[in-house]
């Protein structure tokens, strides 16, 4: 049944409610007019099991017809594709001493006695609703629907999942009791002896009016007393351990039943209450890494070798044996009605056999191909009768074939709480509230939030030229690496030197691994003899500090690591008026020869504290501006505000990607890849080859050894097209290399670009072709920075 | 000026036209909810070094033999970053604060064990330092997370209405 | 996963907490042949039994140790600090590619 849009709810356990939609499942239209019988009746040869694999592999660009219809076959439920979160789900992290799981009798009992002898803290978990037992926290209804590793055990409780972990866990699961596998026993009537209990004690309903009993133990055969007490009129009992029937079929008419016959003799019935003996519900058990094993006195499998702080009570390993297990399927006679092994994945016995027959001999192969106990009830009525069915078949014992591994979930759980609240921690600026009240559009770069532009990428990024622009680089990785042996560190972690740096410069860095790879650059400044500040990218910032970390747990060097990140903010003041808004800010000497290009020092700017960086991402020159990140909205503010006259504008991610591409400084990871170095993405200045060690020194040696495969160039379009990130650039009909970056400059007005190409096109002015939309477009590489090629204009 | 004052809250001069202050990461996503404290700028002074020479009456929480933070009143973190052994990095600014009550408010954000605090772990996906005085409990983490967190808690304790 | 890893600062926590950074490696001493440094950078033991793996308590302490787990079933038999005598003490290797670019 459907319940609200939920799939696959048990009828029988389900309370109705007010207002609740209720719909059938696995059927179109009504029962009376089951269209699917349409299916079964013609397609009973037609839909064999694996019909889908067969049939419909070919034309491949059918399969979403095929499947829209297959699945609507399944009777698997209907997904809302256009659904959005419709309730509200929540994660509680528990903790327990005991955990029990199943509020029978020998699950109260276990809690009881846990409880009395103050273990302390336990719980109870039932399906249904458990007494109340002093001293136990009972949760219900609820279910375990999994036994993890690590002791995890998840508990449903409808729209709160609690994932427990638990000193002791205790299973009191119980049994299952076991479907007959005979023709017919699909048909509305035809009932398990729990429904029946369920139906009549907790409901007070009759489930028919003339009933038959078909039960391979005794407490199958106690239903006759529920029956009895409902008024429904007993028909006949049959008792599998004393007398087995040769044949036995259920008879019905559109979809219900309307009489069972046996050996021959047609009884006219309504309800048919059949039971093959229970089957311990072990699979939290064998989850948790019991060993099931097949016990053939009593026909059923039984878990073993329980793992630590695991305990069974109750039937789940001691049920009365059974006299004899029934057959694995009953000869229905010439009998119409289809046997079913599992009902939820419509698998019948015939399609077993087809199995079987077509090499699937293998138990955990048969069931992949015909999905016999992959349905939601997780095998919990198929897989005893499925493993019977192969073992007779196959002319083996259950015993040899062994199960397959029943995994969680258990039960049915609705994705919705698996999936849980689902927000991912995002990152935001100090400055975050500023971009978006001056109308940002905000964009994902890693776990940040940042603004893409205000409005206008391409006029923010001519303006910085022009004038004065500001754009928040709070997002950049901020490490400070102190003490006596900061400088040896560094000079081991990247190919740069260091040693030699005097306090107050800054130098451009760009890590690399023992591979050579290029892993993260950015701006080492030297703020004291032992103390160096460092920038990294704002995606590689995590993992930049975790690798200067893990080399000082090995190399164990007197320097600490101290990730200043979220401590402070920063701010870029860029553009040829920026040093008269910083003049007006602070008491200090920001001419050029007072703030020199690649210089840093530690000033007041507006009353704030700041370690200003003069340093030049964007081509113009600037000043970056890093002071404790409580006084974001405030220095921005007031940057605005005192530049206002100067022309001042915010720029965002797109612009400042414009104006880097035009002095040709490299993206991390958008202009490099796993295969990148300095020497042969153009810098070859950075690696000091001379140095006894860096990481990746023997891997550029052997780059610069073997000679260059590739090389990272700039390249400009003949006639303005902006090709694709990607793109290849061609060269006689063939691939010659590809594109990484690729814009518009609104200040050029020209379509520039850098891309990796091979080494004899590394020459200035060099011709390629650039391939976009399928056309070739001509287009010469470039060597030298697109803007300002002599940098004269940062060093202003 | 020198040393690590642009790190620090404390070393702001007002005058000369220009009135600095300060803005909580969280106190727009908090919107002003009771039942949340906001204790981004109480301070908070991170210790390098051996850790136990730490003395005089301060709360001290330690997070590895050789690394520990300093919990104090705003005014008190200039005198401390003096006087602290080791290596002293003021790390007010860095982490948000926040206070909420109830352990079940804090069983629905974290995994810790919540009778082994203080610790630090993950906490509404995000690493954390918690501690706990009785049915409250104090948390410390990436100021840049803040709004984040603060949903997150907002929407717990919305849950358990 | 949802294994338990005892970080030696912190005890057991989720493992959810933790970064895992591979088996351990040596880094040659000196300057290694082709065919050495290949095998340090690309080739791994990939064992199918106990191993010796960096860990990084990313939501913790912040303290990358060392633990010996079964790769098999999830058992960590220990864990400890790195030793800090840089003489042969295994070695960090590169960490994944981040999947966005970093600007
Ligand atoms: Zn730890």
């Amino acid at each position: 049944m459907t319940v609200d849009g939920v799939p696959n709810v048990r009828v029988c356990v389900e309370p109705v409610r007010e207002g609740a939609t209720v719909r059938a499942q696995n059927v179109l239209g009504s029962l009376d007019r089951d269209l699917l019988n349409v299916v079964d009746r013609i397609g009973g040869p037609f839909t064999p099991v694996g019909f889908y694999y067969r049939t419909m592999l070919r034309p491949r660009r059918l399969w979403p017809q095929y499947e829209r219809v297959l699945r609507n076959l399944a009777g698997l439920g209907c997904l809302d594709k256009s659904g959005r979160r419709s309730g509200r789900y929540d994660v509680e992290h528990r903790r327990a001493d005991v955990l029990v799981i199943g509020g029978g009798e020998a699950g109260v009992a276990a809690a009881r006695a846990a409880a009395e002898n103050s273990v302390g803290s336990v719980v109870l978990v039932d399906e249904r609703a458990a007494p109340h037992i002093d001293g136990v926290e009972t949760l219900a209804p609820a279910r375990a629907i999994g036994f993890y590793e690590g002791g995890l055990v998840p508990v449903d409780a409808g729209n709160v999942l609690y994932r427990f972990r638990a000193g002791k866990v205790v299973v009191a699961t119980g049994t299952v009791e076991q479907p007959l596998l005979f023709p017919g026993n699909d048909l509305v009537g035809v009932l398990l002896p729990q429904a029946v209990r369920r139906l009549v004690d907790d409901w007070a309903l009759k489930p028919g009016d003339r009933g038959v009993i078909v039960s391979a133990d005794g407490a199958g055969l106690d239903v006759v007393e529920q029956l009895r007490r409902a008024g429904v009129e007993i028909v006949e009992v049959v008792d599998l351990r004393e007398s087995l029937p040769s044949t036995l079929a259920a008879n019905g008419r559109r979809g219900r039943l309307e009489s069972v016959t046996i050996e021959g003799r047609e009884l006219a019935c309504d309800l048919l209450v059949m039971s093959g003996g229970r089957q311990p519900a072990y699979s939290l058990l064998a989850q948790a890494g019991a060993r099931v094993e097949y016990d053939a006195r009593r026909g059923i499998f039984v878990p073993v070798d329980l793992p630590a702080n695991v305990e069974a009570a109750g039937s789940v390993t001691e049920t009365e044996p059974a006299a004899a297990p029934p057959p694995p399927s009953f000869d229905g006679g010439d009998a119409k009605g289809r046997c079913f092994v599992c009902i939820c994945e419509d698998v019948t016995e015939k399609d077993v056999k087809r199995a079987l027959a077509e090499g699937f001999d293998s138990l955990e192969l048969a069931k992949r191909y015909t999905t016999v106990t992959m349905g939601p009830c997780q095998g919990r009525l198929c897989h005893l009768p499925s493993i019977r069915l192969y073992a007779r078949e196959t002319g083996s014992d259950e015993g040899a074939i062994g199960t397959t591994t029943a995994r969680p979930p258990w039960a049915p759980v609705s994705l919705g709480l698996l999936a849980g609240r689902g927000l991912e921690p995002a990152k935001r600026t100090a400055i975050h509230h500023r971009h978006v009240e001056l109308g940002a559009t905000m964009m994902w770069t890693g776990a940040w939030r940042r603004p893409h532009s205000y409005g206008d990428a391409a006029g923010e990024a001519r303006h910085v030229h022009e004038a004065l622009g500001l754009i928040d680089v709070s997002t950049l990785g901020k490490l400070l690496v102190e003490g006596p042996d900061a400088a040896a560190f560094l000079e081991l972690l990247y190919p740069n030197r260091f040693a030699d740096m005097k306090v107050g410069r800054v130098r451009y860095g760009v890590l690399g691994s023992d591979a050579g790879r290029i892993m993260d650059d950015g701006t080492i400044g030297r703020i004291a003899d032992d103390r160096f500040y460092v920038t990294t990218t704002s995606t590689g910032a995590d993992t930049v500090i975790e690798w200067f970390d893990w080399w000082n747990a090995v190399w164990g060097m007197d320097v600490e690591v101290v990730n200043l990140t979220g401590a402070l903010a920063a701010v870029n003041v860029a553009g040829p008026r920026s040093r008269e808004l910083l003049g007006r800010l602070t008491d200090v000497d920001v001419s050029n020869e007072g703030i020199a290009y690649l210089d840093t020092k530690e000033a007041h700017v507006a009353g704030v504290p700041c370690l200003i960086l003069r340093i030049g991402f964007v081509g113009e020159l600037g000043y970056e501006l890093h002071f404790a990140s409580p006084y974001g909205e405030y220095l921005w503010d007031t940057l605005l505000e005192r530049g206002k006259d100067l022309g001042i504008r915010p720029f965002g991610l797109e612009p400042q990607r414009i104006l880097r591409l035009e002095k040709m400084h490299i993206i991390v990871g958008q202009d490099t890849d796993s295969e990148s170095n300095v020497l042969e993405a153009g810098m070859p200045w950075i690696a000091k080859l001379d140095k006894d060690d860096f990481v990746g020194k023997w891997a550029l040696e052997h780059v610069q050894a073997r000679g260059f495969r590739e090389q990272l160039v700039g390249f400009e379009m003949a006639n303005g097209v902006v090709p694709a990130e990607g793109g290849q650039i061609v060269l006689d009909g063939r691939s010659a290399g590809r594109v990484t970056s690729a814009r518009m400059s609104p200040h050029l007005g020209k379509a520039i670009g850098m891309a990796w190409v091979r080494p004899q096109l590394a020459v200035e002015d060099a011709r390629i072709e650039i391939k976009v939309d399928g056309r070739l477009e001509a287009a010469r590489v470039r060597l030298k920075p697109f803007f300002d090629p002599k940098g004269e204009r940062l060093r202003a | 000026m020198t040393g690590l004052d642009f790190v620090s809250l404390d070393r702001a001069v007002a005058g000369d036209g220009f009135e600095p202050r300060l803005s909580s990461p969280l106190c727009r996503a908090l919107e002003g909810s009771d039942r949340v404290l906001d204790l981004s700028f109480l301070g908070k002074i991170e210790v390098r070094g051996d850790v136990d020479a730490i003395n005089g009456d301060l709360e001290v929480v330690r997070i590895t033999p050789q690394r520990a933070l300093v919990l104090c009143a705003p005014e008190e973190a200039a005198a401390l970053r003096d006087r602290l052994p080791g290596m002293v990095i003021d790390m007010t600014a860095a982490l948000a604060g926040l206070e909420l009550h109830g352990v079940r408010t804090l069983r629905r954000l974290t995994d810790l064990d919540l009778d082994a605090l203080p610790a630090v772990g993950r906490v509404a996906d995000v690493p954390c330092l918690v501690l706990r005085n009785g049915d409250s409990f104090r948390l410390f983490f990436p100021q840049e997370y803040g709004h984040s967190v603060a949903e997150v808690v907002l929407d717990v304790l919305k849950g358990l209405e | 996963m949802s294994f338990l890893l005892p970080c030696p600062n912190c005890g057991p926590r989720d493992v959810d907490e933790f970064a895992y950074a591979g088996e351990t490696t040596e880094r040659p001493q000196g300057t290694p042949s082709p065919r050495e440094l290949a095998s340090y950078i690309h080739f791994r033991r990939n064992a199918a039994g106990v191993q010796r793996e960096w860990w990084y308590h990313r939501f913790g302490c912040e303290l990358w140790f060392l633990a010996e787990r079964d790769t098999r079933t999830n058992e960590v038999l220990k864990t400890e600090l790195p030793s800090t005598d840089a003489a042969g003490s295994p070695t960090p290797h590169e960490p994944a590619t981040p999947d966005t670019p970093a600007v």
